[in-house]
């Protein structure tokens, strides 16, 4: 927050900056009154006195919180009207504990990734936030305030990044045990970068390259994995968990909770009860040694 | 006077005090002389025999009087019953047409002769009786204590035992068992024992029938895997069940084995049932194949299909009723302790009754084969 990233964070920005200082000033009064009561000069007389009780108990109160509503009025107003050239649909979708997020695409088509937030630079995004199952709170605090994500009902929220760089996120509204594993990333890179790994994303999935991440792709069919995961172009279409067509170019795993490397899928395909409880996924405890590096082999290199 | 008063009950405290520690000691002194007489061919006193008798009855009375009897009288339930009778009770119990063997009759309290005597226990009484058995007697628990469904087939069978003679008994008890082509050389090799605990053909596949009871599995053309895992699983405790924990247990690895590879080599018989048209099995085809997303549900056949791990169970054609009790079992969480056992006990939790009613109804008209690959795919 104190490091924004954006107009959305600049605004929040100022207004710290106002409500601090505001209350520093606030604060400053106060221990001056007080010390004037109490070292019994006779200013204390006039300090009790009718007027000065109404002007200073009742009227600058009145006025300062009445500016400060409308300072906020205004600018929750700026931050959640879509600015005219919103250029980037996304839709965020919380779930217990991750995040589904969908770019709406040229001619209709979406685009599912989780975890991970891409943004052009200097674009300002639109994000469509709503959530499958309790209250949610999307909360990036270098780009914008927190928005709750509320089932059964969309909100939106605008920001855009001012230069690149990447942002951690968090769940800011608790939403049961692993409320605290459930973060996000948000990447903003240059136009033509983000542009390059869109279409990256949409590609399918990479072909094994060797022979232990093809009995990986074998054991992701055959052990059922695809009933709840897509990875595109192998025919595993399943859409109850996150899409894995590229998971292993994601910064992270199960929502900022694992590092993405194999070794890291392997523990959560057999633990994840312990890293995550009560997450949706069963623990697949049944894999040979060779299976679960074959399997985590063929996940890991999902580029 | 008071003090006299007090004096006069301080030396009765004290007499009783005598009185009790020499009748213990004098306990003690007859257990350590070996006096007493641990023989079963002496049986009891009259009336320590008599007293036994009403504690257990009264007993097995009150704890047993809060049970709710499911019904009864599904012949499914019945047959279960009778073969699971055949090798766990009847070689103390007896059965129809088959008396007590002499050295059972030599056990004390000797076991009661049941087709004769099971009318004077209630079904809540035989329920208690078979889950937790009874102290002293020899009588064992259940070994599952969370299959209170087997319990009850248990007592199904039991109910009808009075009026089953001997050639209904047979009928009902050795199921797909061909117990009378034996030749001589087998009787020498292996005994007599029609009572062996572990024939499996009592309650499962024959060489060309399917079990006669729907709440025992098919076994045919299933994936050895799954057969040897299962029996594993069972050996170990890890599955439960109070007839197939004991069979398994008594299997060795090469046992296991060959039972595996004869039962996975039969050929698979397809349903008995067809109906292709309702909305039941409609419902059911559309969770086999997309699941309910929503609810977390995956497809059944994204595991269950033709092409599935070996480890994983092939449901095609498979009874209904045994599917529907499996998944009530994997609900209530009865079977979370194995690796396969717990992914589907988080799936089983998310399933409706009707889910799985209607999902067991569309396995068991389900043709094996390339029909069971048809999951939903990415469009």
């Amino acid at each position: 927050m104190l490091a924004p990233q954006g107009p959305e964070a600049q605004r929040i920005f100022g207004l710290f900056w106002l409500l601090t200082m505001g209350a520093a000033a606030i604060v400053t009064l106060i221990v001056a009154l007080l010390w004037a009561a109490l070292s019994g000069s006779r200013l204390w007389r006039w300090l009790a006195g009718e007027t000065f009780v109404i002007a200073g108990g009742i009227v600058l109160p009145v006025t300062v919180l009445t500016v400060l509503l409308l300072l906020g009025f205004l600018l929750t107003r700026a931050n959640s009207i879509a600015p005219a050239d919103a250029k980037l649909d996304v839709s965020i979708l919380g779930e217990q504990w991750w995040w589904r997020i969908g770019y709406v695409m040229a001619e209709g088509k979406r685009l599912e990734t989780a975890n991970e937030l891409y943004i052009p630079v200097g674009v300002p995004v639109a994000l469509e936030l709503t959530s499958a199952d309790v209250i949610h709170s999307f909360w990036v605090p270098k780009l914008a305030g927190k928005l709750d994500m509320i089932p059964g009902r969309k909100t939106l929220l605008h920001l855009q990044a001012s230069s690149p760089g990447v942002s951690r996120g968090q769940c800011a509204e608790y939403c049961g045990g692993p409320h605290a594993l459930m973060s996000i990333y948000v990447v903003a890179l240059e136009q033509p970068a983000f542009k390059a790994w869109l279409l990256s994303q949409t590609a399918p999935a990479l072909p094994p390259s060797n022979p232990t991440e093809r009995r990986g792709r074998e054991l992701f069919l055959a052990a059922g994995c695809a009933g709840c995961h897509t990875i595109r172009g192998i025919g595993a279409g399943g859409t109850i968990g996150p899409d894995l067509t590229h998971v292993a170019s994601r910064r992270s795993l199960a929502a900022a909770t694992l590092p993405n490397d194999a070794s890291s899928f392997a523990r959560w395909i057999v633990d994840n009860q312990h890293i995550k409880p009560e997450n949706r996924m069963p623990p697949f405890r049944q894999f040979a040694k060779g299976e679960l590096t074959a399997l985590s082999a063929y996940l890991a290199s999902l580029k | 006077m008071i003090v006299i008063r007090k004096r006069s009950w301080l030396r009765i405290a004290v007499w009783i005090l005598i009185a009790v520690l020499g009748a213990g000691v004098a306990a003690a002194l007859l257990i350590w002389s070996g006096v007493y007489n641990v023989a079963a061919s002496r049986g009891h006193f009259a009336l320590t025999a008599k007293i036994l008798e009403v504690a257990m009855r009264q007993s097995v009375k009150t704890h047993s009087w809060h049970l709710r009897v499911p019904p009864l009288n599904d012949v499914h339930m019945i047959r279960l019953g009778a073969s699971h009778y055949q090798g766990g009770c009847a070689p103390c119990h007896g059965a129809p047409g088959d008396p007590k063997n002499p050295i059972v009759r030599h056990m004390l309290p000797q076991p009661t002769h049941l087709p004769s005597a099971v009318y004077t226990w209630s079904a809540e009484e035989l329920f208690w009786i078979v889950k937790n058995g009874v102290k002293y007697t020899g009588m064992p628990a259940w070994v599952a204590s969370g299959r209170d469904d087997e319990v009850w087939a248990v007592v199904a069978f039991l109910r009808r035992l009075p009026t089953t003679d001997a050639t209904e008994y047979r009928s009902l008890a050795l199921g797909n068992a061909d117990q009378d082509t034996r030749m001589a050389r087998e009787i020498i090799d292996f005994g007599t024992d029609a009572a062996a605990i572990s024939a499996c053909a009592r309650c499962h596949d024959g060489e060309t029938a399917s079990p006669q009871s729907r709440l025992v599995p098919k076994l045919a053309a299933q994936s050895p895997d799954y057969l040897k895992i299962a029996l594993k699983d069972y050996a170990a405790g890890q599955r439960q069940s109070g007839i197939m924990q004991p069979v398994a247990a008594e299997l060795d690895e090469q046992e296991l084995e060959q039972l595996s590879s004869y039962y996975a080599g039969l050929t698979r018989r397809s349903a008995s049932r067809r109906n292709d048209a309702s909305p039941e099995i409609e419902r059911g085809h559309a969770l086999a194949t997309a699941g309910t997303p929503k609810a977390g549900v995956p497809p059944c056949l994204a595991c269950h299909g033709e092409k599935s791990l070996p480890s994983y169970p092939r449901l095609a054609g498979q009874y209904q009723e045994y599917l529907i009790q499996q998944l009530l079992l994997f609900k209530a969480g009865l079977r979370n302790q194995t690796a396969q056992g717990a992914i589907m006990t988080t799936i089983a939790r998310r399933l409706t009754s009707r889910d799985i009613k209607d999902a067991a109804k569309f396995f068991e008209q389900l043709t094996p084969g390339p029909a069971e690959a048809s999951i939903g795919r990415e469009p």
